[in-house]
């Protein structure tokens, strides 16, 4: 009868405490008052899952998934992408237009304004991406407006200072209207700018960018609700001036609660202290389709893993035959099941299978898990000099074992003998290709900054992006150059995804890396909540979120 | 007795600075960039990294660097990490929760720990003994993080959603207040909480078998008294070191817990640290933590002469 006597106690201690607390929290209901109030309420108050942003919550300085998902619900660019297609529809433009893919007309809608009442106008966006391109701001997102005309003097780079302060390219016309004109034509330019990088931004945000870190400004959805607590939660409510044929929030606020490990909020879901993740923890995946039912989101999201080769500067991996050997010795299909429960699926295209102008099986012979074939044409190409392999990996991210089964692959079907290189840091591994102190195979992944197909290609293998980007082998191909400028200059959508396909196409023969797996995003809500939805980014649609 | 006080501050402040170089050099010297680590798995843009690098010193050698910090140090300019939030916000927001848990897990600590010791000691070889004995042994020989996932599955999510008895909150919930430090503190406090009991248990043993306790028994004192009053103070000397001595362990190495639990204390704060190597960050918490091992190093010398009154500081 002891315990009956504790239970009664704590649970006076438990309703003090929550007599308490109710005083000290003011105004909104919790998700569960409304919960039990009835069914498709209007308003109410939700917690979401969220890891601490790297950086404050300034568009231009937000290049991670953890910010930019704050951002999104804080801010509204001129395009937004589809949830299911991931196309880009207009947002706060009300037309994109250009007749060259050079010069580029962008008209806005009326209505939208900044939280602090000023009107978003030309000048908001054109201040906006002054700021981000300027070297001087240390922006994150810098690399994205080197497309636009000017941005070498605004980042001249190290040790100069740039010599104005406006891009060149960009010019209102009046409060409404403002023109861009790149350096050269870029078809995708309209999809690329509903990435945060290219939100606007207040006069506010100029006169104290430091107080923007922590408590943005912005014209999204939701506001700012006082100030980001670090390491502990963003608030955020709804915006009542938020234009209502744009599509008004549903929920009164947002709680972010911020988890350094995605077992607690799991467990935090399972509770129902948080309402929706948009991450699942890898121990969660056996059960939670069983737990959750149709409440569990599992789609395809836009990352792939690779295996990557310093084509560059090894020569034992300059021959194309090799690396498709390689590939075809690998059996992704056991490798996603066994190690990875799941939470990725084998690659079959460079090109992810969220974004238009993914082919099914592009990768053809490439991906097939063929030891025999993989073994004859391994030999032929005169295999690996003194027959051996080295795999890095950094081993910060759960990389260990399916590198080491890729490994343990290579090894029984074309009998190379594999070492593995384990790196603190992803970084660590690209320094030391970059002091060619290590010369082996290494894991890589990508994923998109802007659903377009091109976002696949240049940004990893194109000759610019060995400096400015993540072309780590030193993959160099002349065909595939003229093939992506081509499809920029394309005058409609159709012919430069063609264009962008046959670039593709020559990847495919060449194998610069070798795609192994592409990542499924996997979400969970509770029974409180309704209408979520997750983008091809693994982001939560949260204005249009209900409660149940 | 202030003499000595004042005396050991001064010994303190040679510790401190000591330290404060040992950590500076030994973040230093880990590899990688703390202006690529912010990047993650992207390149940074070459440019931006090099204009960061110059605005943080960071090409500067190793010497020049540790003056730049010591120099703001002095004027009492902690900082600011490479996000440009500074050093003191960031430790004043994570101490508190760090503080508030260390001390609900010492006073778990000091209230089972030394009851079930007392308790086992007075029935040796007894069943509560045994009980005692074989339930610490488990507890340490349990990692922590099981005994956190488990707890927090148990008590946090099945009790709730199968009993619908909502006390203790899966992870830190600042409008729980306290009960939010209920469970993180007592698997923070477990190991030590079982060494606390043993310890207790040997020593107490020890002492009732001493001369004076026999006398005080043939007195016809209370039991009560004999055991608190002449056994319990002479044998709490070595508990009382162990005690002082793992208040700078609860604090600085709550990392696993505070993970568990998410909160935001510094444990948290320094494991994020290391990894991105915010030099700044790392030097002011583990500076501040050393204080804390000397200011409970200072209390527990003190304590002894409140314990045994034979021990005098002049």
């Amino acid at each position: 009868m002891r315990l009956t006597k504790t239970m009664r106690w704590t649970a006076l201690a438990a309703c003090t405490a929550l007599a308490i607390s109710a005083c000290s929290t003011s105004g909104g209901k919790s998700a569960t008052d409304q919960a039990s109030g009835g069914s498709g309420k209007k308003g109410g108050s939700i917690s979401v899952e969220l890891g601490e942003p790297q950086h404050g919550l300034v568009p231009q300085n937000t290049a991670e998934s953890e910010g930019s998902e704050v951002l999104n619900a804080l801010f509204s660019g001129l395009v937004e992408y589809d949830n299911d297609t991931s196309v880009p529809k207009l947002r706060v433009a009300e037309s994109i237009e250009s007749p060259d893919a050079t010069t580029w007309t962008i008209k806005l809608k009326d209505g939208y304004t900044f939280h602090n009442g000023e009107k978003v106008t030309a000048k908001s966006f054109v201040d906006a991406w002054n700021y981000g391109a300027n070297q001087d701001n240390a922006q994150e997102a810098l690399p994205f407006f080197d497309k636009i005309l000017g941005s070498d003097e605004l980042a001249p780079g190290k040790g100069k200072t740039p010599a104005t302060k406006e891009l060149k390219g960009l010019k209102v016309v009046d409060d409404k209207t403002f023109t861009v004109t790149l350096k050269a034509p870029f078809s995708q330019f309209k999809t690329m700018l509903g990435y945060n990088a290219f939100f606007p931004l207040p006069a506010a945000f100029f006169t104290d960018p430091k107080a923007f870190d922590d408590a943005p400004i912005g014209n999204g959805p939701f506001q700012i609700d006082g100030k980001w607590e670090h390491n502990k939660q963003i608030k955020v409510k709804r915006y009542e001036n938020f234009p209502a044929a744009e599509g008004k929030a549903k929920l009164d606020s947002v709680t972010f609660k911020i988890y350094e490990k995605l077992e607690t909020a799991y467990n935090d879901l399972r509770a129902d202290t948080i309402q929706i993740t948009d991450k699942l923890p890898v121990s969660a995946m056996a059960t939670v389709a069983s737990e959750f039912g149709d409440r569990y989101i599992y789609k395809p999201e836009s990352g792939v893993g690779y295996i990557g080769f310093p084509i560059a500067t090894n020569p034992a991996f300059a021959n194309a035959d090799v690396r498709k050997a390689i590939s075809m010795a690998i059996d992704r299909e056991s490798i996603t099941k066994t190690i990875f429960s799941g939470t990725r699926k084998p690659a079959d295209d460079f090109i992810s299978p969220i974004i238009p102008g993914y082919r099914k099986g592009a990768l053809g012979d490439v991906a097939k898990y063929d030891p025999a074939k993989a073994k004859a044409l391994f030999t032929q190409a005169g295999g690996l000099p003194g027959n051996t392999m080295e795999i890095g990996y950094n081993a910060d991210g759960g990389h260990k074992e399916w590198i080491e089964a890729v490994g343990n692959q290579l090894k029984a079907n074309l009998g190379v003998e594999v070492t593995y290189k384990p790196f603190e840091k992803f970084g660590a591994i690209l320094t030391a290709l970059g002091d060619k102190q290590y010369s082996g195979a290494f894991r890589m992944a990508w994923s998109m900054d802007y659903p377009s197909a091109e976002n696949y290609l240049r940004p990893i293998f194109s000759k610019i992006a060995i400096d400015n980007g993540s072309n780590y082998g030193g993959y160099v191909n002349e065909e595939f150059e003229a093939l992506l400028a081509k499809a920029d200059s394309a005058k409609t959508d159709e012919e430069s995804l063609k264009l962008y396909q046959q670039a593709d196409d020559v990847l495919i023969k060449d194998v610069p890396y070798i795609p192994i797996y592409t990542y499924m995003s996997s979400a969970a809500y509770t029974k409180t909540v309704k209408n979520v939805k997750v983008n091809a980014q693994g982001q939560m649609d949260l204005a249009n979120v209900e409660l149940a | 007795m202030g003499r000595y006080v004042v005396r050991r501050i001064i010994q303190a402040i040679p510790v401190i600075l000591g330290a404060t170089f040992l950590i500076y050099a030994l973040v230093f010297l880990l590899p990688g960039d703390p202006i690529t680590a912010l990047a993650g798995e992207k390149r940074a843009d070459p440019t931006v990294v090099a204009v960061l690098q110059e605005r943080y010193h960071l090409n500067d050698p190793f010497f020049v660097q540790y003056w730049y910090y010591l120099s703001h140090l002095f004027t009492g300019d902690f900082g600011e990490d490479y996000r440009g939030n500074a050093v003191v916000d960031v430790m004043s927001a994570a101490f508190p929760y760090t503080i508030n848990l260390a001390l609900t897990a010492l006073g778990i600590e000091m209230a089972v720990g030394v009851t079930a010791g007392v308790a086992a000691a007075l029935k040796r070889g007894r069943f509560i003994d045994n009980v005692v004995m074989i339930s610490t042994l488990m507890v340490i020989s349990i990692p922590v993080f099981v005994i956190g996932f488990v707890l927090q599955l148990v008590l946090g999510v099945k009790l709730k959603t199968d009993y619908g008895f909502d006390f203790f909150p899966v992870s830190f919930n600042e409008e729980a207040g306290f009960r939010s430090y209920l469970m993180p503190a007592y698997v923070l406090a477990s190991t030590s909480l079982a060494y606390v009991a043993r310890l207790t248990r040997a020593s107490l043993i020890e002492v009732m078998r001493a001369d004076y306790v026999r006398t005080a028994v043939a007195k016809g004192l209370s039991p009560f008294r004999v055991v608190v009053r002449h056994g319990l103070r002479n044998a709490l000397i070595p508990i009382v070191t162990f005690l002082g001595m793992d208040l700078g362990g609860l604090m600085g190495g709550a990392v696993i817990t505070e993970g568990i639990f998410n909160i935001p204390g510094v444990g948290h704060q320094l494991f994020q640290s290391v990894y991105l190597r915010e030099r700044t960050i790392v030097v002011g918490i583990v500076s501040a933590l050393v204080l804390v091992y000397l200011f409970a190093n200072l209390v527990v010398d003190l304590l002894y002469a409140v314990l045994d009154p034979r021990i005098r500081y002049e």
